[in-house]
């Protein structure tokens, strides 16, 4: 995947975080966007990008939200990796499994994050919250939703479509 | 996840590569942890720098979310009135974007003013200021509001809405700042327990709700009972409601485990009150800084 896309890609996940983070309908539709992006990067096969655009897409998400600069940075840089690894490597395929490996993803990112704090701020671990849980079910729906939408046929569907209506 | 991906097979071939890269950026990102975890009692400057880069990013997208909530919000009024409705859909048809926008930004003094009207009975109300994100996660808890060093606010300034404390300012760039909310397992307040007087500690628990410590075995506290700020702890002042005792329970311990609903709807923060800063905050700033870790 090309830089400018991953750039893209990037700001669209910014930009979707505070669409959906500054509502109040944040609760509904916790997506982790940044994950996405990484997930998509990853999806490409490309292990370099995958990790840098997890670590991009972690200090974005730092500056706004957490005490220390790097956690989700490290977190996504993991999963990147990761994520390149069940990309390339895994023999299933499909939405539904795209869906479960980034619910999954999104729970680790949460667990590494508490592990973290609790290392360099004393915080206490909290992990597998409904918050938490919530939030990997709706990012593991918006990236099966995603990957369906990716893997769906539009042009053969588009020329069917055109005729029928011919007919 | 799909192995026929083209471009997989032939990126696949340098794993090792992306290794190096991995190692590299964690190493990069511990010792990046590691600098601030040293340079916390000195400030967060690199968190003030970032924070005000990316405020006009902020401050736009701000705006924008704003007036897709006001968006949704209209339609949610359609539903309550059908003769509303058709007016309002054809508002909506023929407003361009610039009114979409000014509309929007209406709205949001009106809540603002709403607000700050029905904040009247808290202490020290500074003025309203809107919430552009609210992040949870792991434990975390935190906002991002709309206003910075250049509107005045500091590190230590209360946030409340009328119905009571929602947190404090913990990082400031210039024009968006950081929130520690009640709720973060990172965050405390002095709390008094209202009906009996007597003084503890809330703490949010990470997962949506609080506790309230250092409350003797011999305290006749009990469920329904107000807590509100002692104003003991440097940063929140006296009086402002946190929250009601929802469940006490005797452990073998010397202190009760007492668990406290918020006051404060943390679930649908738009906009919140700015109390003024206690005095210990403003002479030193390290008080609000790092109080609650």
């Amino acid at each position: 995947m090309k830089v400018s896309r991953i750039a893209l890609l990037l700001a669209a996940a910014a930009v979707l975080e505070f669409l959906v983070g500054g509502s109040r309908y944040r609760a509904l539709l916790p997506v982790d966007w940044f994950l996405l992006a990484t997930a998509t990067v990853a999806r490409s096969g490309n292990f370099v990008r995958a990790v840098l655009t997890g670590a991009a897409a972690g200090f974005a998400e730092d500056a706004v939200s957490q005490q220390l600069l790097g956690m989700n940075a490290f977190a996504k840089a993991i999963l990147g990796y990761a994520l390149t690894i069940v990309a390339v490597r895994m023999v299933f395929g499909g939405a539904l499994a795209v869906g479960a490996a980034l619910a999954v993803a999104s729970l680790a990112n949460e667990a590494i994050v508490a592990l973290l704090g609790a290392l360099l701020l004393q915080s206490p671990i909290v992990v597998l919250t409904s918050d938490a849980v919530w939030r990997a079910v709706a990012t593991g729906i918006a990236g099966a939703a995603l990957e369906a939408a990716w893997a769906f046929p539009w042009r053969e569907w588009w020329k069917r479509r055109r005729l029928r209506r011919l007919r | 996840m799909r192995t026929h991906n083209p471009h997989a097979e032939i990126a696949a071939v340098n794993p090792r590569r992306g290794g190096i890269v991995l190692g590299t950026v964690l190493i990069g990102c511990v010792l990046i942890l590691s600098a601030q975890a040293r340079a916390r009692r000195g400030g967060t400057v690199l968190q003030s720098w970032i924070l005000t880069a990316s405020s006009p990013l902020a401050a736009a997208v701000s705006s924008v979310s704003q007036g897709v909530s006001g968006a949704v919000r209209t339609v949610e009024e359609t539903f309550t009135a059908r003769t509303e409705n058709e007016r309002l859909r054809r508002e909506l048809a023929a407003r361009d974007r610039e009114l979409f926008l000014l509309r929007a930004e209406a709205r949001q003094k009106g809540e603002e003013a709403r607000l700050e009207r029905e904040g009247a009975a808290l202490p020290a109300v500074i003025g309203a200021v809107p919430i552009v994100l609210v992040e949870r996660r792991a434990g975390v808890y935190s906002a991002l509001l709309g206003v910075g060093s250049a509107d005045g606010v500091a590190p230590g300034t209360p946030l409340a809405v009328p119905a009571g404390i929602v947190g404090r300012v913990v990082a400031v760039g210039q024009g968006v700042s950081r929130a520690q909310l009640l709720l973060d397992a990172s965050a405390a307040a002095g709390a008094r327990i209202t009906r009996t007087g007597e003084l503890g500690v809330v703490r949010g628990d990470g997962r949506g709700a609080m506790t309230l410590n250092n409350i003797a075995t011999t305290s006749s506290v009990a469920a329904g009972d107000l807590v509100e700020s002692a104003g003991i702890d440097g940063i929140y002042p006296r009086g402002v409601p946190i929250g009601i005792v929802e469940s006490v329970s005797r452990g073998s311990k010397m202190f009760l485990q007492i668990r406290v609903t918020p006051s404060a709807d943390f679930a649908r923060l738009t906009d919140v009150l700015l109390l003024e800063p206690s005095p210990a905050a403003r002479e030193n700033p390290e008080v609000g800084k790092g109080a609650a870790r």
